[in-house]
């Protein structure tokens, strides 16, 4: 009996513990609202973070807590994917890249908005103030429908990096004009101007080995001219392949014309093809590693902050560790708009892949925090902080903010961000993503390595994508 | 153990006591399923774990009532070990013959069709074998690159030189850091642009060198990563090995002016054969898991994906849980195969010998 004596001492003092946790969780003061945040570590989310800390005065008069989980972007997506599927219920608010919505929507996690707009007139006007672009990308789903999820957190787009001190000396401009009948882009206007053409003119002419005359001085190391993300891991070339289809008049897979619109012979056209076959030939223009397929936007922002490269094609997301101390060429910069492809009516065609994120409410996020977050987030997208937001390094999406004259002069890149919104386009908001996506880029790997030719490549990704959205419906 | 479980008598099945676990089974069985059927998810599954617990503490009290002390003792570790290793395992198991995707709430019993996907179908199986066929090619290479380099330097660090203590501590590190860290550390050696493997070969021949931008090259990198890691380890199970011989039978062997191949086959062989053994095991195990090194460094690129790999991509990128399930269930099988093989062939050696 002594046992049992004792296990009935245990269980009691179990019940106890239990009553004592519950007990204590209701005793907390109900004014008290902690919202928990899920983003990826980089400055944007951290700025957003200390903004909060420092200005955020709740209106409701509620003490209103931001707990955020600062995650390092590699492990961003298994961290927040395994978050949500394993049912834990973390997380209420989370920084989404735009193309994961589909999963997370249709798995039942991310909560829809539509309600919280319809309820709130102030907040659906500042939602409208969005650019339509990134708003289509990071809030709806299905795509472009007006059902909605997001707001924008950090949008972005890709911008041209360029070496000014290196793009615009005078031997360099000579030796340039020369060879090609054209003047060297030099200027963020001339930099805008550029065609892929012009772009691989500037990767054949400043191919430099060690020791060669580079900007008046012999480089102290081999030197490239061009590079852009050509990457196997997640989306790193994808990314920058899109723009490149979608700019020469072939088409990715389109999801809003599910279930007619195919994959076969829209992924693979001849368009498309011609396309990749030009993002592959300027490859050979790019530092070494490219060869190697390791080349993503984080290892070719490094060569170029390392001052390898004169021009680099990446995201306003890294321009900051650009300007950074330990970059060896943050006082040389000048930015312009991504090339374009000439179109036949002479008019430049500059459609790019949207990058940046929207943050999105979860689906077990209670009423009173859904009330604070709302105020959180109209209090986020108001035109001060949105400002703010982009002096400190952040980009804004929201109209009045980006028209604004003062915009361009936060940041140098600043001046390529407006005109880019008008081109930015996403691919697959569906569920099956991330399949595409590793199919993809494996294929893509393929071909930037010189396993594949372009055409073989794009054969093998429609073939894939019509056999895989036909299992689940999305191509009739 | 025999002895003192004759203290009290096993009670009938249905008699209410706290020690009779078969009634506790029973029961536990009995509520589970009914819990199952009738209960949403969430709640069924906090039933499910009361009635094991249940069980336990059944098990538990007739352990101590019938003064079975020791398998009360080991109770904790084979607790843990249940929880934490033979449930999930059982549970993974169960899911890759369901359709299941972690993102998804729904669940249908497919059987083998898992199996037969990962296997045989005409998207994902070629992808599997081509995967299984660069494990196996990673087994040989880094394993036997392990086990010659590991094997050399204990030979080596066998013999008293200066500085040997040192010296060994300096060979040890590398399988003290993490891969992650060797990883990226080795990620920038081998970099065509910043890195010292490029400089030194473009130094030489004149030409630029790229070593990842070939199968070959890629191979080379990960293989020669993983044994700069894992050859210490090796060699520390034959140093003991090593250590253990008695001086006496190499005095004795100089004696008889035995040559030193016939000392080492005859006398030191025999006493580093087991630990060989050991090190081959543990090192074929782990690099069926070879996962870590080819994403840090080549992602996969280059024809490298290995089984692992993929796995972590259908299961944890894709969240199709069941047929990743499926396929871990196949390399399992597989390995589990290859162990037994050593093992059976270590052992015939020795009864041989």
């Amino acid at each position: 009996m002594t046992t049992m004596t004792k296990m009935k001492g245990v269980a009691t003092a179990f019940s106890f513990a239990a009553l004592m946790s519950v007990g204590g969780a209701s005793l907390a003061s109900a004014e008290d609202v902690t919202l928990t945040m899920a983003v990826p570590d980089w400055p944007p989310t951290r700025i957003m973070k200390k903004f909060f800390d420092e200005q955020y005065k709740p209106k409701s008069g509620n003490t209103v807590k931001l707990e955020v989980d600062f995650i390092p972007w590699p492990d961003f997506y298994t961290r927040v994917n395994a978050s949500l599927t394993s049912g834990e219920q973390k997380y209420n608010f989370i920084v989404s890249d735009s193309q994961w919505l589909g999963a997370f929507v249709e798995g039942g996690y991310f909560r829809k908005i539509n309600d919280l707009l319809d309820a709130d007139p102030e907040f659906m006007a500042t939602f409208k103030t969005i650019h339509p672009n990134p708003l289509n990308a990071y809030s709806t789903y299905p795509h472009k429908t007006e059902n909605y999820y997001g707001f924008p957190q950090f949008p972005d787009v890709l911008v041209n990096y360029a070496r000014q001190d290196i793009i615009c000396h005078d031997e360099e401009q000579k030796n340039f004009q020369a060879k090609y009948g054209k003047k060297l882009p030099c200027t963020g206007e001339e930099l805008d101007a550029m065609t892929w053409d012009d772009f691989k003119n500037v990767g054949e002419f400043f191919q430099r080995k060690k020791g060669d005359m580079l900007a008046g001085a012999p480089a102290d190391d081999d030197f490239y001219g061009i590079a852009y993300q050509a990457g196997k891991g997640y989306d790193f070339s994808s990314m920058q392949i899109n723009g490149f289809i979608w700019q020469m008049g072939g088409d990715t897979w389109d999801e809003t014309k599910a279930p007619k619109g195919q994959a076969e012979g829209v992924v693979n056209s001849p368009a498309a093809v011609a396309a990749l076959e030009k993002y592959l030939s300027l490859i050979q223009y790019m530092p070494p590693v490219a060869k190697t397929g390791t080349m993503d936007i984080f290892v070719s922002d490094q060569l170029f902050r390392e001052g390898k490269v004169a021009m680099n094609i990446d995201w306003i997301g890294l321009g900051e560790a650009s300007l950074a101390a330990d970059s060896k060429v943050k006082d040389k910069l000048v930015f312009g708009q991504m090339p374009g492809t000439m179109g036949a009516d002479g008019k430049m065609v500059r459609w790019s892949n949207i990058g940046g994120q929207p943050f999105v409410l979860t689906t077990w996020t209670t009423e009173s925090q859904t009330k604070e977050a709302v105020d959180f987030v109209k209090w986020w997208l108001s035109n001060d902080i949105q400002h703010q937001f982009a002096q400190g390094g952040g980009q804004s999406a929201v109209k009045a903010v980006y028209e604004d004259p003062k915009y361009v002069t936060y940041r140098p890149w600043n001046r390529a961000w407006a005109p880019q919104l008008d081109w930015q386009k996403d691919v697959w908001h569906v569920p099956q993503f991330f399949e595409l996506l590793t199919q993809q880029q494996d294929q893509f790997d393929l071909a930037i390595t010189g396993k594949q030719d372009a055409k073989t490549t794009l054969d093998n990704i429609a073939k894939f994508q019509q056999d895989k959205l036909k299992e689940v419906g999305l191509i009739e | 153990m025999t002895t003192t479980a004759q203290f009290l008598p096993a009670p009938p099945l249905l008699s209410p006591v706290a020690h009779n676990w078969k009634l506790a089974l029973l029961a536990g069985l009995v509520v589970s399923v009914i819990a199952i059927v009738l209960f949403p998810a969430r709640l069924s599954v906090s039933v499910v774990g009361a009635m094991v617990a249940l069980v336990a503490a059944a098990f538990a009290v007739n352990a101590y009532r019938r003064r079975y002390y020791g398998g009360l003792l080991v109770a904790p570790a084979i607790a843990v070990l249940f929880v934490m290793n033979i449930f999930p395992l059982l549970w993974s198991l169960g899911l890759s013959f369901f359709a299941y995707q972690s993102n998804n709430q729904s669940i249908r019993f497919v059987g083998l069709n898992n199996y037969i996907k990962v296997l045989t179908n005409d998207i994902a199986a070629p992808a599997n074998w081509d995967a299984l066929i660069n494990t196996g090619m990673f087994v040989v290479f880094t394993v036997a690159l392990q086990m010659i380099t590991g094997f050399l330097l204990a030979m080596l660090f066998a013999k008293q030189f200066p500085l040997r203590k040192y010296l060994l501590i300096l060979v040890l590190t590398p399988m003290m850091l993490s891969v992650v860290a060797s990883g990226v550390f080795f990620s920038y050696y081998y970099d065509p642009t910043f890195g010292i493997l490029s400089y030194v070969m473009g130094e030489i021949t004149g030409n630029q060198f790229i070593l990842m931008d070939s199968k070959v090259g890629a191979v080379a990198g990960i293989v020669f990563t993983d044994a700069w890691m894992w050859a210490p380890f090796v060699m520390l199970l034959v140093l003991a090995g090593l250590v253990s011989v008695p001086k006496y039978l190499y005095e004795a062997a100089a004696i008889d002016r035995v040559s030193k191949a016939r000392q080492f086959w005859t006398i030191t062989f025999p006493y580093i054969r087991g630990l060989l053994m050991l090190a081959l095991l543990f090192r074929t195990i782990e690099a069926f898991k070879l996962y870590d090194l080819v994403y840090i460094l080549i992602r996969g690129g280059q024809d490298t994906k290995t089984i692992a790999y993929l796995i972590t991509e259908i299961a944890n990128e894709q969240n199709k849980t069941s047929e990743g399930a499926a396929l871990s269930y196949v390399i399992l099988f597989m390995v589990i195969v290859l162990t037994n093989l050593y093992l059976y062939l270590a052992n015939r050696r020795n009864q041989g010998a």
